[in-house]
């Protein structure tokens, strides 16, 4: 058979790379420290290219959302890009661009971020454009009323008119119970109603509470001079007021509540498809590092087993994947681990599930090889490397290290938790979450055909 | 590498800064620190481009290499000079399948073996093609430099072709194509390459029936002859040594060798004296995409700086005078752009708008007249400080990492650019003056002597077009229309109502060879003694809808009833035809979503409605060369058109239903072209039905 001489070869491969792959990152070199007013700054200095990135995370995302107020934490990143009292509507976009860098902002559960990368000779700019709207943003009615419908016809695009996102958005929530975790069990982009329920004043409050140097942290990656980035740090925020401490997040859940099976009609999808979503801890929890090389070995990428089985030898599915967390990688409460298979032509949605939960139970039954073991920390251990490239990435990098561990340093040993990762641990992470009682599944039929 | 020329500005240290904070906040005036205006820029650093060595194997490939210990990891780039432009006359699209193939089995590895492999050590390998180059690039971290090497060595050297990657690789091109046809700006853009470039291998595009034509004998010859040592240049970045690399690279391109490759005959690109309009005739097009350039230089031209600023300030950003203009102050479009291509050969000044109907001669009048005030008059200097900012500061930006770094090395070097093309580049462009800008812009961007492209409803367009230049029509298969071809005429579509016979017919719809849906159609005699047509189709889930069509006793459309699904909206056609007029609505799906239209308007004798095309068409006179002229309503969306019915061929078609000598009839004029095949006996019937920018097949089965 085919599979088998393939499965040698990748042995082979695989058993090769693994003996030379035990190759670690250059370390990051990093300068951390707080400034009186909560700010807290991360600077990382590399001189091998003529560019600078300034990043901010503020510590507000979905998560932070109450009920009948979804949908508050994008519609603020818009409002960001509104002016603010010394810079026009607009002029942000055009004086980076100006200076040759590119800006964008985004939203994920746990945080917000805001970036520019310049060449380096305009670090003063990234900064004093950041320190401007964290100090002043213009929360006006009119930028408000603008931005909601910008942020209604995203909605209308990103979720409402792409095959299976409706899906996919709906199901992300359901392992959560809202009443104990609302934090996760809503969506990001925030219900329509509670978008034009939001006022003004709603918004100002989100801003006077969440947009504070207290609840933010600055990284400044690449190519710069720390005592003049530090000068200039002082001076464009060292004097924005320090709010007050926003309270904390709750969120309470249990796993293994029991099966649940919903039908969801797409209109938009040709074909039907399967995802299941499974309740996974926090991304600073010890399994987790397991949880994500498994999701690695069972559906990212040609040879993963999703794609060799049910894409590829019985072409039962024309996708088929499997990532933890797909709403931006990692979570700071509980998560979701999430696998999916699209179904070919004349495949039911029924049958692709069957195949799809039996390569899942293997995980704990079988468990996986050493190889395929060995591949998945390669695959992490070359991403987390080619990442810190980047001025942007490796500033984004830093944030997320410090953002859930509590300090930018982590970026130095996060690695080897991944590392550390054996096969027991794969099967054990396997039988402890990917349970049936622990997961949500849901049939995804395209609207107007029955099954 | 922190360059001594920075000034520090005077200000407080850190920690008196951080005491004053702390300590006397209300007594220090924010205005007094805080700068209300947006900070001056600290002197740009010298220019630090990483060095890098070359040096030649033992087979003549040149290798350049950018040393960089900062990450362990590892670019591989292999380019040859193969790209699309090498495509055989006829067989375009070539290169570009080579470039698939060439990592779907390599020695001794399979196409699932190769991904295998290079996953496994979380790396990556791909090939693909420019008009100039066919290039192969892996990415790895160092360590795994010995498996990168290898890999790039069988994928160039030892490719196999299996039989069945040629076929997926072809069917993934041809559903590409079908997309890009189906893509009002693809089209604009072929056209513009193609009449801009005329008989050039820069004018020649791939075609389904040029990617069909290529045969498995094709791809392996091309690879034999183009994808060898000589010629070609292997570009390595990052955390590896010349000595490494050259031991790797003689050990996996052992015994490869070859070259130089057979030269192209050359071909002069065609010259341009006066400003003329191609008008490509897209029925129904609601918004029309507009491209106007010209020629102009070959890669080392010096003009390059300063044409590169003159396109900035024209249109090479989102606040150049073609967006803030066209999009800020006019609302005519989402976006205008301008742009230039450096290929090997002469490159190409175009600028671009996607704009309404209406406003499409506005809109091109003002495109015209920007890219004149540009040679005619000095760029302020506002404008030359913003357009130096974005290019000058970009340029770090752009050679961040190692390998962006061998990137721009190659490409320098692929287009014989002078040695200290890159380390000088920001110093030469800073020194452009204002007066240079327009001398360049005055002999490069050529609004008296450029081709225009416009693609979209030439019967709207072309009476305001005509008055800006000379307009030349074609329809979007590129066949000349005349001015009248473009109006629906009275003609009376001779139809032979002897033929007009009541049958059932059964279809199945194919994608790729599964079936997908059915139609079900049925001509039958209507009581008050003219016919009625019904039609069903399904496909998939996709879409669903029943049709009717009543046609009176002298074989004209008095009524059609349509209603259907599509994507799970509703779609809906209701219409009359009496004394001339015809009365109704009709919701259809376009881009931009669902779109309704209700119409009261006059009819040309003879008209006949879309819908009922396939109910007529075996009832029409067909034979070797047979044409048909038909003015048609599209009574979906409410516009009229003219359409042709012409015999493309004779073709022997195999279908369920058995074996049929065809007439292969071509209905074009609407938006996509759709192939009929028809029995040459009499009374004709429908065997097969392909579309145009659709991957389906619709076969009799019964």
């Amino acid at each position: 058979m085919r599979s088998s001489s393939l499965v040698t070869v990748a042995l082979a491969s695989a058993l090769t790379a693994g003996v030379a792959s035990a190759q670690a990152p250059s370390k990051i070199p990093l300068e951390s420290y707080t400034l009186p007013n909560g700010l807290k700054v991360v600077l990382a200095e590399d001189h091998s290219s003529q560019v600078v990135a300034v990043n901010v995370w503020y510590d507000v995302g979905s998560r932070n959302e109450q009920p009948g107020r979804t949908g508050f934490a994008h519609l603020f990143e818009h409002m960001m890009f509104q002016g603010s009292e010394n810079v026009k509507k607009g002029e942000h976009m055009q004086l980076i661009e100006r200076a040759g860098g590119n800006m964008n902002g985004s939203t994920w559960d746990d945080r917000t971020n805001y970036f520019q990368v310049l060449p380096s000779n305009r670090l003063n700019l990234g900064l004093w454009l950041e320190a401007d709207r964290m100090r002043s943003l213009a929360v006006t009615d009119s930028n408000f009323h603008n931005q909601r419908e910008t942020v209604k016809e995203e909605r209308r695009l990103r979720v409402d008119n792409q095959p299976y996102a409706g899906a996919l958005r709906t199901g992300i929530f359901l392992p959560f119970d809202s009443t104990t975790c609302f934090a996760y069990a809503h969506e990001g982009i925030g219900s329509m109603a509670d978008l034009d329920a939001a006022t003004t004043e709603d918004v100002r409050k989100f801003f006077e509470l969440y947009y504070t140097p207290n609840n933010a942290t600055l990284t400044v990656v690449g190519d710069f001079n720390p005592a003049e980035a530090k000068a200039l740090i002082q001076r464009y925020f060292g004097d924005i007021p320090r709010g007050q401490t926003p309270p904390p997040v709750q969120c309470r859940q249990p796993f293994n509540t029991g099966l649940v099976r919903r039908t969801v009609q797409d209109a938009k999808a040709n074909l039907p498809a399967v995802f299941q979503f499974y309740r996974i801890p926090e991304y600073r929890h010890e399994d987790m590092p397991a949880v994500e090389l498994l999701a690695t070995i069972l559906g990212q990428g040609e040879s993963s087993r999703l794609n060799r089985v049910l894409a590829r030898d019985t072409k039962a599915a024309v996708a088929a994947q499997a990532i933890a967390n797909p709403s931006g990688g990692h979570r700071g409460g509980p998560g979701v681990f999430f696998a999916l298979a699209i179904a070919n032509q004349g495949v039911g949605a029924d049958s692709i599930d069957v195949l799809l939960s039996q390569q899942i139970a293997r995980l704990a039954t079988e468990g996986v090889t050493d190889e395929e073991l060995q591949k998945a920390r390669n695959a992490y251990r070359s991403s987390t490397i080619r990442e810190r490239q980047r001025a942007l990435s490796l500033a984004e990098a830093i944030q997320q290290a410090n953002m859930y561990f509590g300090t930018p340093e982590a970026i130095n040993s996060d690695l080897e938790r991944y590392m550390r990762v054996t096969r027991d641990d794969i099967r054990r992470v396997a039988s402890t979450y990917l349970r049936p009682e622990n997961a949500v599944i849901l049939r995804v039929v395209p609207a107007g055909v029955t099954q | 590498m922190i360059s001594a020329n920075r000034t520090l500005m005077h200000r407080p240290n850190l920690v008196t800064a951080v005491a004053l904070a702390i300590m006397l906040p209300p007594l220090v005036p924010a205005a007094a620190q805080y700068p209300t205006e947006p900070p001056a820029a600290a002197p740009v650093k010298p220019a630090q481009f990483p060095p890098f060595q070359e040096a030649r194997l033992s087979n003549g490939l040149r290798v350049v290499l950018v040393e960089s210990r900062r990450h362990p990891v590892l670019s591989l780039s292999l380019a040859f000079p193969a790209g699309d432009a090498y495509d055989p006359k006829g067989k375009e699209g070539l290169a570009s399948l080579l470039a698939q193939l060439l990592t779907k089995g390599a020695g001794s590895r399979s196409a699932e073996e190769i991904a295998a492999a290079i996953e496994g050590v979380g790396g990556s390998i791909e090939a693909g093609t420019s008009s100039d180059f066919l290039t192969v690039r892996a990415d790895l971290l160092s360590s795994d430099a010995p498996l990168g090497f290898e890999l790039l060595g069988d994928v160039v050297a030892r490719p196999t072709f299996p039989d069945k990657e040629v076929e997926l690789a072809r069917t993934q091109a041809l559903s590409g194509l079908q997309f890009e046809l189906s893509q009002p700006a693809s089209l604009a853009s072929r056209f513009f390459a193609g009449s801009l470039y005329g008989p050039h291998p820069y004018g020649r595009r791939p075609t389904p029936a040029s990617v069909r034509a290529v045969a498995r004998s094709d791809v392996a010859r091309f690879h034999r002859e183009r994808i060898v040592p000589t010629g070609a240049m292997l570009v390595v970045a990052g955390d590896i040594s010349m000595a490494e690399v050259t031991r790797h690279a003689e050990k996996a391109f052992a015994g490869w060798k070859g070259g130089p490759a057979p030269v192209l005959a050359s071909t002069v690109v065609p010259a341009r004296s006066k400003t003329e309009i191609l008008l490509v005739h897209r029925p129904g097009s609601v918004q029309s995409n507009i491209v106007v350039g010209n020629t102009t230089f070959l890669p080392a031209n010096p003009q390059f700086y300063a044409l590169t600023l003159a396109n900035r300030v024209l249109g090479g950003g989102a606040d150049s005078r073609l967006f803030m203009i066209l999009r800020e102050q006019k609302s005519w479009t989402y976006g205008a752009y301008s742009g230039f291509s450096r290929p090997r050969g002469i490159g190409a000044f175009q600028a671009t708008a996607e704009v309404r109907t209406e406003v499409t001669d506005s809109a091109l009048v003002e495109l015209l007249s920007q890219m004149r005030r540009l040679g005619s008059s000095a760029v302020s200097a506002r404008e030359m400080e913003a357009a130096k900012g974005a290019l000058v500061g970009r340029f770090p930006l752009t050679i961040e990492t190692a390998d962006q770094v061998a990137a721009a090395v190659t490409n320098a070097r692929l287009l014989g650019l002078p040695s200290d093309y890159l380390s000088t580049y920001r110093t030469k462009l800073a020194a452009v003056t204002s007066a240079q800008l327009q001398q360049s812009a005055r002999a490069y961007i050529r609004p008296d002597a450029a081709l225009i492209v416009v693609v979209g409803d030439g019967a709207r367009l072309h009476e305001s077009l005509a008055r800006i230049a000379p307009v030349r029509i074609v329809n979007v298969q590129g066949d000349p229309m005349t001015v009248a071809d473009l109006t629906p005429r009275a003609a009376t579509l001779s139809i032979d109502l002897s033929r007009m016979v009541p049958r059932t017919d059964s279809l199945a719809v194919m994608v790729q060879g599964r079936e997908f849906g059915y139609q079900k159609s049925m001509l039958a005699a209507a009581p008050s003694g003219g016919w009625l047509y019904t039609e069903d189709t399904r496909i998939g889930p996709i879409i669903e809808q029943h049709t009717e069509v009543v046609f009176d006793r002298t074989g004209a459309v008095t009524a059609v009833k349509q209603a259907g699904k599509m994507q799970g909206q509703q779609m809906n056609v209701d219409a009359t035809y009496a004394n001339g007029r015809v009365k109704g609505s009709g919701t259809t799906p376009t881009p931009q979503g669902m779109k309704s239209v209700s119409y009261d308007t006059t009819t040309v004798a003879g008209m006949i409605d879309d819908n009922a095309i396939q109910a007529i068409l075996p009832a029409l006179k067909w034979a070797p060369g047979a044409k048909h002229v038909m003015n048609v309503f599209q009574s979906g969306k409410g516009t009229a058109i003219t359409m042709t019915a012409a015999v493309a061929g004779e073709e022997k078609v195999t279908v369920p239903a058995g074996e049929f000598d065809t007439y292969k009839v071509e209905v074009t004029g609407g938006e996509q072209p759709t192939t009929f095949y028809l029995t040459k006996d009499s009374p004709h019937r429908i065997m097969k039905v392909t579309i145009a920018g659709a991957p389906i097949e619709i076969v009799r089965v019964k």
